[in-house]
């Protein structure tokens, strides 16, 4: 869900630029240590983040019956570490308000830190978290997207409640109706890209396993981690 | 290549400076943000209009092609604002002064998005990314907006590809299959950009590639004239606005 052009009033845009700066500038600090320490980062990161950019294209049939596309900041995430996702996000969204006029430029700020900050950090922090109390990939996998999906729209409609108060039961009463809304669509939505990112994972593994251990994803040799996998 | 940024490598406006598009094109979507709805976003919709489909040669329908995608997310996302909860009037009851804001809002969106289209339709990103250094972006991240905008293209082109030949096998027509093929879809479209990248590193290594993408600029100037055209009428719509909003009042 990317907030459109124009959507917030511009306090609101501009103190959410405000908010995701640091940790884009954060990204941008460690993006360019990589790739000034091994310049051919560049293509490597380059190729990732148009990777996003594709998966952000990609329809995901949903429960209801509609179509929808997955965030991809879970898998992103993953596979990319949260501080490179802040950058690759934050041009995914600037390409993509540009060149398929979704989402908007006065709402970058808002729609970074619910795409490009929360969703990438929450999601890698379960995943971690699972790991490390050894839960197979698979699984870690699942929760990863699963939760950076749902927390980005969880931020999204906090965003549009601090924005828009209900006239009646002000912030709280819009937070229910914002969140309310996505419950029913996005639910149903954080399970499928959960599924999706599973099923992805597995095909790299059969498929990259050069790539996925490069970037970290699988220990050097580590087919332990597969192992626990099959 | 997406159908804006074709347009924009086409544009009458092609060759003119980035920054006098940027001036123009974001100038109104500010205007659009800052004034009041009634009548400051109608001005800055109907001048950016009247930009776009008049000097700068868009044609109707792909503006509204891509206008459409926008105002129908603004739409959507008006609706909910046409509702109170937890009011007086019941748990779920229309909003008093709702429609009002829905109708506030959706000016204030599509206007604010015609002012980022005019920009796009004008200018293509690759002649805005290489000068962004220029405006202080760190090289290296430019390099990889660069790259993620060429690779983009070629994946997007694939993965059409790849859809149309799921679908001629089949694998489009149940639940499962198309759960299958979208799963294959993605690892293939990853397994393609890392491909993608190692081909490049190569054939850039082999040119001497020392950290640096240097990409030709095609050589422009700001013309003082068009920014003060810009200026002229970014001002004349604030003080129409005011003007109008007080004799309406």
């Amino acid at each position: 869900m990317h907030i459109a052009e124009g959507f917030l009033p511009p306090v609101h845009a501009a103190a959410w630029g405000v908010a995701s700066a640091p940790f884009v500038i954060h990204g941008v600090r460690a993006l360019t240590r990589e790739v000034r320490a091994n310049p051919e980062s560049t293509l490597l990161l380059g190729a990732s983040g148009a990777f996003t950019f594709v998966l952000s294209a990609l329809k995901i049939p949903s429960v209801t019956g509609s179509c929808s596309h997955p965030t991809g900041t879970g898998l992103g995430a993953i596979l990319f570490r949260p501080p490179i996702m802040a950058v690759l996000g934050t041009i995914t969204l600037l390409f993509q308000s540009l060149l398929l006029a979704h989402g908007g430029l006065t709402t970058l700020g808002a729609n970074v830190f619910s795409l490009a900050i929360v969703g990438p950090w929450a999601g890698f922090a379960v995943y971690a978290l699972l790991r490390r109390s050894g839960a197979p990939l698979m699984v870690s996998v699942f929760f990863g997207a699963f939760v950076a999906d749902l927390s980005t729209y969880c931020v999204t409609s906090v965003q549009l409640a601090l924005a828009f108060p209900d006239p009646g039961s002000g912030i709280a009463g819009a937070l229910a109706k914002f969140g309310g809304i996505f419950a029913v669509t996005q639910i149903p939505l954080a399970v499928s890209e959960g599924l999706l990112t599973v099923l992805v994972m597995r095909l790299l593994l059969q498929s990259s396993k050069g790539e996925l251990t490069r970037l970290g994803v699988l220990l050097q040799g580590g087919n332990k981690k597969e192992a626990a996998v099959r | 290549m997406l159908p804006i940024d074709a347009a924009a490598h086409g544009s009458r406006w092609r060759r003119r400076h980035p920054c006098e598009k940027a001036a123009l094109g974001f100038g109104l979507t500010v205007c659009a943000v800052s004034l009041p709805p009634w009548p400051g976003a109608v001005l800055v919709a109907a001048a950016a209009v009247a930009v776009l489909l008049g000097p700068a040669g868009v044609a109707p329908r792909q503006l509204w092609r891509a206008w459409r995608i926008p105002l129908g997310f603004c739409v959507t996302g008006a609706i909910p604002l046409l509702f109170a909860v937890g009011g007086p009037d019941g748990f779920v009851a229309l909003a008093p002064d709702g429609p009002l804001h829905a109708v506030r809002l959706l000016l204030r969106t599509s206007a604010a998005s015609l002012g980022v289209l005019l920009f796009a339709f004008t200018t293509p990103v690759s002649d805005v990314l290489p000068r962004l250094v220029r405006a202080g972006v760190p090289g290296p991240v430019v390099d990889v907006a660069l790259v993620m905008y060429r690779i983009g293209f070629l994946l997007l082109d694939a993965v059409h590809r790849i859809r149309q030949a799921q679908a001629a096998r089949l694998g489009l027509t149940t639940r499962a299959a198309t759960w299958r093929s979208l799963a294959g879809l993605a690892a293939t479209a990853f397994v393609r950009a890392f491909d993608r990248a190692q081909r490049l590193q190569i054939g850039l290594a082999g040119r001497g590639y020392d950290g640096t993408l240097r990409v030709l600029v095609p050589p422009a100037t700001v013309s003082a004239r068009f920014l003060a055209a810009t200026a002229g009428l970014l001002a004349g719509i604030v003080a129409l606005t005011f003007v109008l909003e007080r004799s309406l009042l």
